[in-house]
């Protein structure tokens, strides 16, 4: 797989339907496309193989809603929102030991909204429904198997599990997630490599809304957002935790080829958070509901495919367009993005008579010219970074130590000063500070 | 209402309902989303066995359902395959709280509406339930059924076939301890099935997406228990036990693939390579499990070369 397969497809019926658009995955980015093609009037399938939309889907859960100002006006007021998150805290840690960077704005709680954690199954099926309201055809339970090809190779639909299930279409659009058999059939994208990849492992913990209010500091629909690193066994990745209504998300991301490495099971990481003293307060009497887990597309801007191609083109997670740079871990909104965004270039391109890569271009530089590969560029080096041995194994330890000597109170012993203190943690560690120097400045350099 | 066709009339009553609920831990309260609405196992089955036994006779499956509007696309689904099909109008749009609040709290009721429901499209050959829902369970509206329609009934089967006459079908029902027995059921009847034995077939796509562009007919639940009932000289016929004793099914033999090669003879029995990966339910499994069935994922796919760890690496490097 990977290499194109331009041999025609044989038995191409002409009487199946024919549409403007087949859009494969009702994820974020199908479903955006679907209401943006469906709403400039075009004729569009979306194929989804789950039973409903979001059935299939496993994501860690905030969505930053901004991307949906342009497509429905109040959004905030119909959307299926757990809590608004409000509270959105950084955590370095060691198995003992943690330093929390804790923010809280009022703002957020308030329209228009920052970001909100919601549940998949209901949050995909709400935007779905909204391109079918829009005149979208949504076709559940039904796998895309392959690419239909005209006799000179251009793709010209999708071969579905179904009887009679070929589908012809215009464009195809590839928002099949992560790992995108369809991009790779196309020749758009390159065997997948494990170490562009991350496995987000997570656990959703019922826990009564009155005691997350309590515990996190809440009060009724407000949420917080906790990003931790450190809490992995040196395996490059991180935790998170998030509040919805009754149940908080708590889980893992880890690099694939180290987690392979380190033979340690997800489940056995997530245990270990639950069990860390800055963690485990929060879960007491929490109960298991859910486990999930699914790839993340975390290479960056440098990994991704070649996005249009005669007939066809990808969007989201297919196209590798979750922003996973340390700080951030934002998918939704790169796969609504992209995914509105590809719905605009299948129209002009129809309209213009030329669905070829050529005609199909403007997605491109519709995408540098917003958030989406605007972000991806200015934070292409973050992944590399942010998964480098000494951000992941060393510094968390670091920074705790260097924090518990400052407020270790060691009377009679005086207290150190900074940089003497500064120089011993970082000798401890094996770092030395012309690398903490470097670091920072290669740091500002991507994230500045 | 759909076309009133000719030929026997195979109806499959069918409870369509949110199948993944949450409940709430502290309240119990049951919170069902219109989404994930769709078919238990038991009354795939049924749907499943009304198309084959309609199809043995030439005959034709009428859908019947008291659900609120988001049961309507299993509806669209089931006329894809070729049913008509009819919804008896309750709760609003997005709940069915008030179908569990009245109508499914009182099966007989049930019973009464659903034959009221389907007397413009004439009486029944065979009714095929499931052989309970997967939210209420109690299955006796089947029996009830029977009774208003004045019909032969046999609940809880395994299997159904149909014999030479139209006026009969040959059931399987479990015993205890892996003995079977088979029952001759005259018709009309209502049947009840298990949810294992059959998959439900799927519709084509084309018909899948014509069905998308149908309004789905639905009635308002009128009548009521004895308001329609069916008048059969004599009562219903009898259902006979048999010919033959008991009988243990035997073990299923798989012939074995042709050729030489085993890697070959494993992709024909498997089916690998034949598609993608279609759509696999792995569970309810506990974490452990589920982290097993998504390594071995990914060891298929490539994504990992080295074996699992800890104890499941044994069974897992058989795979
Ligand atoms: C553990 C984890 C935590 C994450 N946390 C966050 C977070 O907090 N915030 C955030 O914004 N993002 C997060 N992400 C990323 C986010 O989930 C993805 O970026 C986003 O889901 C991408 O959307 P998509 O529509 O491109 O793909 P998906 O959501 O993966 O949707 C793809 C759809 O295509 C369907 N499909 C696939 N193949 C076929 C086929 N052949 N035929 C038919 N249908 C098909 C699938 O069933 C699915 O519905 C996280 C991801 C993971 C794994």
């Amino acid at each position: 797989m990977g290499k194109a397969d331009v041999v025609p497809t044989p038995g191409v019926s002409s009487d199946t339907p024919a549409f403007d658009a087949v859009v494969v995955g009702a994820g974020p980015a199908g479903s955006a496309t679907a209401l943006a093609l469906a709403r400039a009037g075009r004729s569009v399938v979306l194929v989804e193989r789950g039973p409903f939309p979001g059935s299939k889907n496993v994501y860690g859960g905030v969505v930053y809603g901004r991307v949906l100002d342009e497509v429905v006006p109040g959004w905030w007021n119909e959307v299926p929102v757990e809590r608004w998150v409000v509270r959105r805290s950084t955590m370095m840690m060691t198995g003992t030991q943690s330093l929390a960077v804790d923010y809280r704005s009022a703002a957020w709680g308030e329209a228009p909204y920052n970001g909100m954690t919601t549940v998949r199954s209901r949050f995909d099926n709400w935007l779905a429904t909204k391109a079918v309201e829009a005149g979208a055809q949504l076709v559940t339970s039904t796998v895309a198997t392959g690419l239909l090809r005209d006799g000179h190779g251009r793709i010209v639909g999708v071969r579905t599990d179904r009887d009679q299930g070929e589908l012809r279409a215009n464009v195809v659009v590839a928002c099949d997630g992560v790992n995108s058999l369809l991009a790779k059939e196309a020749g758009l994208m390159a065997p997948a490599e494990a170490s562009h990849h991350t496995l987000g492992v997570k656990e959703v913990l019922d826990l009564p809304g009155h005691v997350i209010d309590e515990r996190f500091g809440l009060r009724r629909d407000e949420g917080v957002d906790i990003e931790m690193l450190g809490c992995t066994r040196g395996i490059p990745g991180g935790g998170f935790l998030y509040t919805n209504s009754d149940t908080v998300s708590l889980g893992v991301v880890l690099s694939l080829p180290h987690l392979a490495e380190a033979k340690v099971r997800p489940e056995e990481l997530i245990a270990d958070l639950k069990n860390h003293p800055s963690v485990a307060p929060y879960l007491r009497g929490a109960t298991l509901r859910e486990y999930a887990a699914h790839l993340i597309p975390e290479g960056g801007y440098d990994t991704m495919p070649t996005m249009v191609t005669d007939g066809m083109l990808v969007a989201g997670d297919a196209a590798a367009m979750t922003l996973a740079a340390g700080l951030w871990l934002e998918g939704v909104n790169f796969a609504i993005g992209s995914g509105l965004a590809a719905g605009r270039a299948v129209d002009r391109a129809i309209a213009a008579g030329d669905c070829s890569a050529k005609g199909l271009a403007s997605y491109r530089s519709d995408l540098e010219g917003q958030f989406v590969l605007a972000d991806h560029k200015r934070f292409r080096k973050a992944p590399a970074l942010v998964l480098s041995e000494r951000i992941q194994q060393r510094y968390p330890g670091l920074i705790c130590d260097l924090v518990d000597g400052m407020f270790t109170v060691t009377n009679p012993v005086p207290k150190p000063g900074g940089v003497r203190l500064t120089r011993s943690v970082a000798a401890k560690h094996g770092v030395k500070l012309r690398q903490l120097a470097a670091d920072t400045v290669r740091a500002l350099r991507v994230f500045g | 209402m759909d076309d009133i066709r000719p030929g026997p009339m195979v109806v499959a009553c069918i409870r369509i309902t949110d199948l993944r609920p949450q409940i709430e831990p502290l309240s119990g309260t049951v919170v069902r989303e219109p989404w994930s609405t769709g078919l238990s196992p038991p009354d795939a089955a049924a749907l499943e066995y009304s198309f084959r036994i309609a199809e043995a006779w030439s005959g034709h499956v009428v859908v019947i359902t008291a659900a609120p509007p988001s049961a309507d696309a299993v509806l669209r689904d089931a006329r894809a395959l070729g049913a008509t099909v009819l919804r008896i109008a309750v709760g609003s749009p997005s709940s069915d709280q008030a179908y569990m609040d009245d109508l499914g709290s009182d099966e007989r009721a049930m019973a009464g509406m659903i034959v009221a429901a389907l007397a413009p499209f004439g009486r029944p050959s065979l009714v095929v339930c499931g052989d309970r829902s997967s939210d209420r369970g109690t299955g006796a509206l089947p029996a009830f059924l029977a009774h208003e329609l004045g019909a032969a009934q046999a609940l809880g089967l395994v299997a159904i076939t149909t014999t030479d006459q139209e006026s009969m079908v040959v059931a399987e029902r479990r015993l205890d301890g892996g003995w079977r027995e088979r029952l001759h059921v005259p018709c009309p009847a209502v049947c009840s099935v298990e949810g294992a034995g059959v998959r439900l077939r799927r519709a084509s796509l084309t018909a899948t997406l014509a069905a998308q562009r149908t309004e789905i007919p639905q009635v308002t639940a009128a009548g009521g228990p004895g308001t329609t009932r069916g008048t059969h000289p004599g009562g219903p016929a009898e259902v006979v036990v048999g010919p033959g004793r008991p009988f243990r099914p035997r073990t299923r033999v798989v012939p074995a693939p042709d050729g030489d090669d085993p890697r070959l003879r494993l992709l024909a029995l498997t089916g690998a390579l034949v598609a993608h990966d279609p759509p696999t339910v792995v569970g309810p499994i506990d974490a452990a499990g589920a982290a097993d069935a998504l390594l071995a994922f990914l060891i298929r796919h490539g994504y990992l070369d080295t074996e699992p760890v800890g104890e499941e690496a044994a069974t897992e490097g058989t795979r």
